[in-house]
């Protein structure tokens, strides 16, 4: 019954569809939000978006990994490439993120507010 | 020898920093000035020896990563190292007063940053460029909130949300150029850019322009500039206003230059620069504080930067050149002098210049705000002129008469800063600079004079570096 969702064509609707989905779920955070925790939470949303697509759209069903041992022909192999250039980027991300945090208790502690908007130590 | 020192040596000296700190605090920071000092004597060497390679690491293209020294190139790894000597140096002699807390962690950082931004300038492989973008992003982060007051971390969280944004929509380009295209590498990515549908080249441009644009600080993508450089601790800020949107500017106006070489969105780019710099000038108009006021001051210098390189043609890019040496040397004495200034009167409100009793610090905020505001005799004018002339010759007048209101306000404020610092009243005793401060200082505005008197010393390496960077050398 459930066939068709096997083909490529179909597959790669959904993922592309789903990541377009997810990445203005977290731009409309980015924008809603005003908690600081939560625009880093939208952020990383958008983020995992762009990584879902990349990786969902290059991705072949019948394709192997691109191990050399196990097979000799390359065709078949997936590409690795992509696979390498996002865990790179989550890896940054997760630095990028766990650094906010921290800026956001530190900032906590000191002036007791996550509200961006009354962010305005600055404006006077 | 090669050009991966740059990036390697400076890395490599954040992790020796754990050994170095058990020799004592003031080893990191000799050595970390010591290894500038010889990254400035590498550059100077393939300088001279005419040193300019393409260099491979690794493995062979498509897949390998690649280095390129080009005359241009050269002379942003130049312009960036030498900063950074003149900072450490600067920095050696602040600290002894008023160091940094846990200083060996600020030597890691300011070291990261130099690394990131030479490696933004010399990496010819896009997502090596995504990985410096993001280094010099987090360096220059944690910098700007060093100081861990709430103004301090304030900056530095709109800092890292604006850079994380900018950075999504910089992997999403890279992204589509991958499966587009199916290559990382700059010179092939160039070779098939023009073949893409238009609609595909368009999205790709947008999401490079968003990504690029919170980094170098264009309207309307500049909202957190001014809160950033006033959270920010003074010497900081020489660097964020000299190095780094410099490296940035430097690298999205090269990719424009390899993907899009007929200037295709040229028109849109130069009116965007135009409007940000009058914006820029027209909103720094009204800031009382000082850290603020050059912020906006940073921010019209680098529209009229953007709007240069946006006119892509040889002589512009000369010009833009010219404007991003001057700028950089010129806001280095401003923010060394306020550092100074705010170390003795506590407060960078505008009327604190009233009191300042320094005839040497007034000479060189005179000399560096005359310079940022393109008076002939100083560095700041040949850029300028030239910059008016090419929108000349393009039968530009809009953009002309946009650029010339906008210097006239900045002249406005200028003048008045100069006004607060030469009535002020002499009861407060004449503010102490150490000798190494005024060597620098005073080395700082010759520079600027020197550049201004004679730019012809300056202007042939200049217009060939611009004649590489149309060509689009990859």
């Amino acid at each position: 019954m459930f066939e068709f969702f096997n083909s490529p064509e179909v597959i790669n609707i959904i993922v592309i569809i789903g990541s377009m989905l997810l990445f203005f779920v977290g731009l409309f955070g980015l924008l809603t939000q005003k908690h600081i925790i939560k625009i880093f939470m939208s952020i990383a949303i958008m983020e995992t978006a762009v990584y879902l697509f990349f990786i969902g759209s290059l991705f072949k069903l019948d394709a192997i990994a691109p191990i050399m041992k196990v097979a000799d022909d390359t065709s078949k192999f997936n590409d690795p490439i992509p696979h390498a250039m996002i865990l790179t980027a989550i890896v940054i991300a997760m630095a990028v993120f766990a650094l906010g945090v921290s800026f956001a208790i530190e900032y906590y502690k000191l002036s007791g507010k996550t509200n961006i908007d009354t962010m305005n130590e600055m404006r006077h | 020898m090669s050009s991966v020192l740059f990036v390697a040596l400076p890395l490599l000296f954040g992790f020796s920093t754990p050994i170095l700190g058990y020799f004592g605090k003031n080893a990191v920071a000799y050595v970390s000035t010591l290894m500038q000092l010889f990254l400035l004597y590498l550059g100077f060497d393939l300088l001279l020896n005419e040193g300019f390679s393409i260099e491979l690491i690794s493995i062979a293209p498509p897949l390998g990563i690649s280095f390129v020294v080009t005359k241009v190139s050269l002379l942003f790894v130049l312009l960036f190292t030498s900063v950074m000597t003149l900072f450490s140096l600067y920095y050696l002699s602040y600290r002894s007063e008023k160091p940094y807390r846990d200083e060996s962690k600020f030597f890691i950082l300011i070291n990261m940053l130099l690394a990131a931004s030479i490696g933004l300038v010399l990496s010819s492989d896009i997502f090596n460029i995504y990985v410096f973008f993001e280094i010099a992003g987090i360096s220059a982060y944690i910098l700007s909130a060093y100081e861990k007051s709430s103004s301090a971390l304030e900056a530095g969280i709109k800092y890292l949300i604006t850079g994380a944004v900018a950075s999504i929509f910089l992997i999403f380009a890279i992204v589509l150029i991958y499966i587009y295209i199916g290559s990382l590498n700059l010179g092939i990515i160039a070779q098939h850019f023009e073949l893409l549908p238009f609609q595909i080249k368009l999205l790709i441009s947008i999401l490079l322009l968003i990504g690029f644009g919170f980094k170098v600080e264009i309207f309307p993508l500049n909202f957190w500039v001014s809160d950033v450089y006033q959270g920010s601790s003074t010497l900081v800020n020489a660097l964020f206003s000299a190095i780094v949107v410099k490296a940035y500017l430097f690298v999205f106006f090269h990719l424009l230059y390899l993907f899009l070489p007929h200037g295709e969105f040229s028109l849109f780019l130069i009116y965007l620069g135009a409007f940000s710099m009058l914006a820029a000038e027209v909103a720094g108009l009204r800031q009382s504080h000082l850290k603020r006021l050059f912020a906006y001051s940073s921010l019209g210098q680098v529209a009229l930067v953007f709007t240069a390189f946006a006119l892509q043609n040889t002589q512009a890019i000369q010009a833009a050149l010219f404007i991003v040496l001057a700028h950089s040397v010129a806001k280095m004495g401003i923010f060394f002098a306020l550092a100074l200034i705010e170390k003795e009167h506590e407060s960078m409100e505008s009327e604190t210049l009233k009191s300042l009793n320094s005839p040497f610090l007034r000479v060189i905020l005179l000399i560096s705000m005359l310079s940022l505001l393109g008076i002939p005799l100083f560095a700041g004018f040949v850029g300028k002129l030239l910059v008016l002339k090419s929108l000349a010759l393009e039968g530009m007048l809009p953009i002309i008469m946009m650029i010339i209101l906008a210097s006239l306000i900045e002249a406005v404020y200028y003048f008045k800063l100069a006004g607060y610092m030469f009535t002020s009243d002499k009861r407060r005793d004449v503010l102490k600079v150490t000798w190494a401060h005024k060597t620098i200082l005073a080395f700082l505005s010759l520079l600027l004079l020197i550049i201004g008197m004679a730019p012809f010393l300056l202007s042939e390496y200049l217009f060939e570096a611009s004649k590489l960077m149309l060509g689009g050398v990859s």
